[in-house]
């Protein structure tokens, strides 16, 4: 048992040189957020002179821009958690005979580029009169990650031994208990892994915030973030800093989300 | 289900293309207007609300509330063209002024004579910007251009003066460029921006956009081939936009760059003792010419007359003298009426430089009108193929496809 | 199931209630395509075959021409350059991203302290926004000043800096670099959830019979993960054949069109250029790539849902 401390410590040493490598251009967003001119151009490894006025200006600014991207984020991974599953679910468990269609217009609709959505999105919203909502940005969002979430579940899906829903059927269960009760908390690793690339896409999303807002009654951060980003002039110090700021409750959600990415999710159940 | 499921889609994908085909209606054109819709992309501070304040001004003058959004700038013209399919273009439009041209040539924007605006009294190259097919659609009430900024301090230090001609701008680089520091600094992406940044020599030394393979135009390639060559302007050149150029000269890894006057504020705040010259000129006789910034004010043609000629009235309002000077003062540009220009060089000393550079500042779609994108990109691609050194000055640009 | 009615019919009864149900299951997902999906696809298809311009949004005229859009962008000096780039830069960045993200993943596999929070922060790039993603980029390669050439020299690997962007020969490995660093978080994470599904009982009953390291990954872990595996090159591959942001921010094509792809040719012709047409045409040609990709991958998959 003793033997594996420093083994384990070891590994930790190596995550931590590789988290490093891996965020460095992160760690040069902060420091450039406190470099007092903005200036992206600073070779030094540390802001020999740091300032908070960035962020001063980034807080009075974008406070209420961080909340709207909560919302419409969370929103987003709620309703595509909700349409995602049980389609993914009977793709990958019933045999319909038009599976293989239904997957490729799956993958079709990823293929599209994302401004030519949010183009026919404009005009559709615009009639609908939900241009300049909340509710409207989680909408697209989510339309756009359910089917992300459904080709994932489903290949996660795919792994669930029939013999567990075999299991519940002979139990009695129709198919949304078994889909409920048995193959959705088998399925957890899955659908938090879908839930955090959908809060994920939702987050760092600019093209539909940019298309579906006109009025700047609802302004997700990343377009909050063009308050500092003029035609000719930029203030980097303060879009770096709204950055970090931005950073903060997603990361949050993001340590506390991966805990549940636990081992063994499968193993038991066939028991 | 699958059918009734095909005609709801059906039916949800055509609404949209049916209700765009109802129609509008227009009252007559001395209805009262209690409002009006406006965009531009002044969405950064402190522009936004500087404009802000000149737009309520003009509301108030005219007595129209006016409902103004403003967008990022790279997406003003994809708002408009969104707004265009939907039927919903605001009724006083800002644009850039290379754009007015390509966007009246559709129909979409009202000529102005219509409303009784005239421009006597404007610079050319505002005017020249604004007028398709003989007829006037935007006026645009302030400019800016882009001239040479030089360190005092650095070349003081270094015994020498700001260049006025090509060889001067080489030799004098040269002298400037030490350790970290280069010499000269420029703008020189493949985009828009480098175009335009290569717009001073190349009009300059008399090359013009539609005789692209002229040798007049070579020898401006071959210029900034030499200062990237000879190492007194760096090879990243190609990667910085007119913001890095302005940080690299605010941190004094450049004793010289070509930018314009929107950076002063910035400039002041990192207490760099500055100085202005028009660029270059290659030839004794040659009169230095510079592109022509800054944005307008146009009326679109929304169908509704009463709306159409209110807005008429505030393009006009943002233009009266007083509203130029404030503009030109908040913003860091140039009135675009000559006399008003005159009057602001001396209320203005350190914009002198600029004052004169916008007076003789040359429009872009002064000539191709709708087709200068088209050749901004062959400009920018012939450019960066020299500097790349993958083609002569030569023949670069006829391997860009001129 | 109550069976208050004879067996047989209660039977088909419940049956063809269970059958409406199973297709509920589906509905909500295929309203939400087809509504947000199909007509962007329809109208892209269609733009590809007219003469879609500046002028078409305000008129609302689009002259039919056939093919000559798609005759015009193959036929431009440009394409043949943009479609290599478009493999180099595919290819490069998958290789990279998958072996990272596979390599990252095993890695993780095993409990140590900080294991949770390390792989949370490895999504971190995933919350920039692209712009400040790549100002930060530009700023680490710039030339002169750029702290990876600094480093680089100080360790004495390099002697003269790398011109990371400014150089045609470089920019595009640059690109590449840099799109795999995005992608990593990707495969990482989703690589890592397929490990984590593998039930921990087959790994010690192949330990009992001797089969550890390199052999319980080929003949445990790999059947396993294949599923995942699949979709996430599936999906990696399409969503790489549409990047423009990380491109136009970091070099805007250039230098001298040193790294366009065709998706950024496809977004030049449309939204700098206006040539809506034109830039349609090129965009179903990288559909019709990912669609031969994705025909593949269902013939993979569904041989393995029949075995």
């Amino acid at each position: 048992m003793s033997a594996r401390r420093p083994r384990a410590a070891i590994r930790t040493a190596v995550a931590l040189v590789l988290l490093a490598l891996m965020l460095f251009p992160v760690y040069w967003m902060l420091n450039i957020s406190l470099q007092p001119s903005g200036n992206t151009l600073s070779g030094t490894f540390f802001p020999t002179d740091p300032t908070l006025a960035g962020y001063r200006t980034a807080f009075q600014d974008q406070g209420r821009n961080l909340v709207t991207s909560l919302l419409v984020a969370s929103g987003t991974v709620v309703v595509t958690l909700l349409v995602s599953t049980p389609c993914a679910y009977a793709l990958a468990q019933f045999r319909f005979r038009w599976i293989s269609w239904a997957l490729l217009a799956l993958l079709i609709s990823q293929m599209i580029p994302g401004i030519v959505i949010a183009n026919a999105l404009y005009t559709l919203y615009e009639r609908l009169g939900v241009l300049n909502s909340v509710p409207g940005l989680i909408v697209a969002n989510a339309a756009n990650a359910i089917p992300f979430g459904i080709l994932i579940l489903r290949s996660f899906m795919l792994g669930v031994p029939p013999s567990i829903v075999e299991a519940a059927r002979v139990d009695g269960a129709g198919p949304i208990r078994s889909l409920v009760s048995v193959v959705v908390p088998i399925s957890r690793n899955a659908l938090i892994t879908v839930g955090l690339f959908a809060f994920l896409f939702a987050w760092s999303d600019f093209i539909f915030a940019l298309t579906l807002t006109t009025k700047g009654t609802v302004v997700p951060v990343t377009l909050g973030i063009y308050t500092y980003l003029g035609a000719h002039v930029d203030n980097w110090s303060a879009v770096m800093a709204t950055a970090v700021l931005a950073c903060i409750p997603a990361v949050i959600l993001l340590v506390v989300a991966q805990k549940y990415i636990a081992a063994g999710a499968t193993g038991g159940a066939v028991k | 289900m699958k059918k009734r499921l095909a005609t709801l889609a059906a039916l949800v994908t055509l609404t949209p293309l049916t209700l765009a085909a109802c129609g509008d209606d227009s009252p007559p054109a001395n209805a009262t207007v209690d409002s009006l819709t406006l965009l531009d992309y002044y969405s950064d501070e402190p522009t936004n609300s500087l404009v802000q304040a000149l737009v309520d001004k003009c509301g108030t003058a005219i007595g129209t509330k006016i409902n103004r959004t403003a967008v990022p700038g790279p997406s003003l013209i994809q708002k408009v063209l969104q707004q265009a399919s939907s039927k919903t273009l605001p009724d006083v439009l800002m644009l850039d002024n290379p754009d007015i041209q390509q966007i009246a040539a559709t129909g979409a924007l009202a000529p102005l004579g219509d409303y009784g605006i005239k421009t006597d009294g404007y610079a050319e190259g505002p005017v020249s910007a604004a007028t398709y097919k003989g007829k006037l659609y935007g006026l645009q009430p302030a400019a800016n251009t882009i001239g040479i900024f030089y360190n005092k301090d650095v070349l003081t230090k270094a015994g020498v003066t700001p260049p006025t001609t090509w060889d001067e701008l080489k030799s004098t680089a040269k002298k400037l460029t030490t350790g970290d520091q280069y010499g000269f600094a420029f703008n020189a992406t493949a985009d828009f921006e480098g175009a335009w940044q290569f717009l001073p020599p190349m009009w300059t030394n008399g090359g013009d956009e539609t005789k692209l393979k002229d040798p007049q135009v070579a020898e401006a390639l071959a210029l900034w081939k030499d200062l990237v060559d000879s190492g007194v302007s760096s090879k990243s050149v190609v990667t910085w936009g007119q913001g890095d150029v302005n940080d690299q000269f605010i941190a004094g890894k450049a004793a010289m760059m070509l930018n314009g006057p929107w950076n002063i504020p910035a400039i002041d705040k990192a207490k760099v003792n500055f100085g202005v010259v028009s660029f270059p000129v290659n030839k004794a006789g040659q009169t230095s010419t510079a592109p022509l910034g800054g944005e307008a004010w146009t009326v679109p043609q929304t169908g509704n007359k009463a709306k159409m000629s209110k807005a008429a009235e505030f393009v006009k309002c943002m233009n009266s003298d007083e509203n130029q000077m404030q503009r030109a003062k908040d913003g860091g540009l140039v009135p675009t009426k000559l006399a008003l220009a005159d009057k602001f060089k001396t209320e203005v000393p350190s914009m002198a430089g600029f004052v004169d550079a916008v007076a003789h500042a040359r429009a872009r779609t002064g000539k191709l009108g709708e087709k200068w994108p088209d050749t901004a990109k062959v400009i920018y691609t012939g450019m960066q193929l020299v500097l790349t050194g993958q083609a002569a000055p030569a023949d670069a640009m006829a391997k860009a496809g001129a | 199931m109550t069976k208050t009615t004879s067996p047989a019919s209660a039977r088909s009864t419940g049956r063809r209630g269970e059958e409406i149900t199973k297709i509920l299951f589906v509905v909500p997902a295929a309203v939400a395509i087809v509504v947000l999906f199909g007509y962007p696809v329809v109208k892209n298809l269609v733009m590809s075959f007219q003469d879609y311009t500046l002028a078409t949004f305000f008129t609302g005229e689009a002259p039919w021409v056939g093919l000559q859009n798609f005759a015009t962008v193959v036929g431009d000096a440009l394409f043949t350059k943009a479609l290599v780039n478009t493999a180099l830069f595919t290819a490069g960045s998958i290789a990279g991203q998958f072996a990272i993200g596979l390599a990252l993943a095993l890695f993780f596999h095993r409990n140590f302290p900080l294991n949770r929070v390390v792989r949370a922060l490895f999504l971190l790039p995933w919350l920039m926004p692209l712009i400040v993603g790549s100002a930060a980029w530009r700023a680490v390669l710039e030339q002169d000043s750029g702290i990876l050439n600094v480093t680089l020299e100080r360790l004495g690997i390099i002697d003269s800096p790398v011109p990371w962007l400014a150089s045609s020969d470089v920019a595009l490995v640059s690109v590449i670099l840099v799109n795999i660093w995005l992608g990593i978080p990707f495969n990482l994470t989703l690589l890592y959830s397929g490990l984590q599904d593998i039930p921990e009982e087959l790994y010690e009953a192949a330990a009992l019979d001797g089969a550890t390291g390199w052999r319980s990954f080929r003949y445990i872990t790999w059947p396993n993960l294949r599923e995942v595996v699949g979709i996430v090159l599936m999906l990696g591959v399409i969503y790489t054949l549409k990047v423009i942001d990380i491109i136009l921010g970091l070099t805007h094509g250039g230098p001298a069109n040193a790294t366009e792809t065709i998706a950024t040719q496809s977004y030049e012709r449309s939204f700098v250029e206006f040539k809506f047409g034109q830039g349609a045409a090129l965009s179903n040609i990288l559909i019709v790539i990912s669609l031969a990709f994705a025909i593949l991958y269902l013939r993979a998959t569904r041989r393995r849902i029949d075995e």
